[in-house]
């Protein structure tokens, strides 16, 4: 979509969470993934690609090195709810009031 | 690092969901590296470099991080900080 990736800022970023996505970094390397946040300081994607045994791979991109993001395609509920709950230790609750 | 906010026409109004948007996205940015903690990862670098380590820290601007047992071309380093601009992306199954 664009190069200035590191300058969108968070409400820009939130657009891209919990959408499949297509990043393109470094020397033609493209990468997909559902998008589960960008990291506010550094703009580092971290997108999650899950297995079929149940398990999840995770991807952090570096800011710096993002050319271009694409949205490929939304998240249906139960994806959403799968990747918001990937990382949410049993006993915690997220701040969010 | 990235300016604290985006650009100088962020109103006030605007301010406060902008902040709520950020500390939302950074949790769960730290949720997930602290969930990366311990386990093997795979750093792409520049140049298709790709070496392996143990996963440790990052440092609060991500600036760098810390690994153990960096397996690089010529041996293994038991302990290394690597620079984050070196890095390309990294990836982890968990």
């Amino acid at each position: 979509m664009q190069c200035d990736w590191p300058l969108l800022g968070p409400l820009q970023w939130m657009r891209y969470v919990n959408k499949q996505v297509k990043v393109k970094a470094g020397k033609d390397e493209e990468r997909r993934g559902w998008l589960l946040t960008v990291d506010p300081v550094s703009a580092s994607l971290v997108l999650v690609d899950f297995k079929e045994d149940g398990g999840a791979s995770v991807q952090v991109v570096m800011g710096h090195a993002v050319e271009e993001v694409e949205v490929l395609q939304e998240a249906d509920e139960e994806t959403t709810q799968r990747l918001q709950s990937s990382f949410l230790p049993a006993k915690t609750r997220r701040l969010d009031p | 690092s990235i300016a604290t906010s985006a650009s100088s026409e962020t109103n006030a109004e605007q301010l406060p969901i902008e902040q709520h948007a950020r500390s939302v996205l950074r949790e769960t940015f730290l949720r997930c590296l602290l969930s990366m903690t311990n386990k093997k990862v795979q750093f792409l670098m520049h140049e298709r470099v790709k070496v392996e380590a143990t996963f440790g820290a990052s440092d609060i601007d991500v600036l760098n991080f810390q690994v153990s047992d960096l397996h690089t071309p010529i041996g293994v380093q038991k302990e290394a900080l690597i620079r984050c601009q070196d890095v390309i992306s990294f990836t982890c199954d968990s």
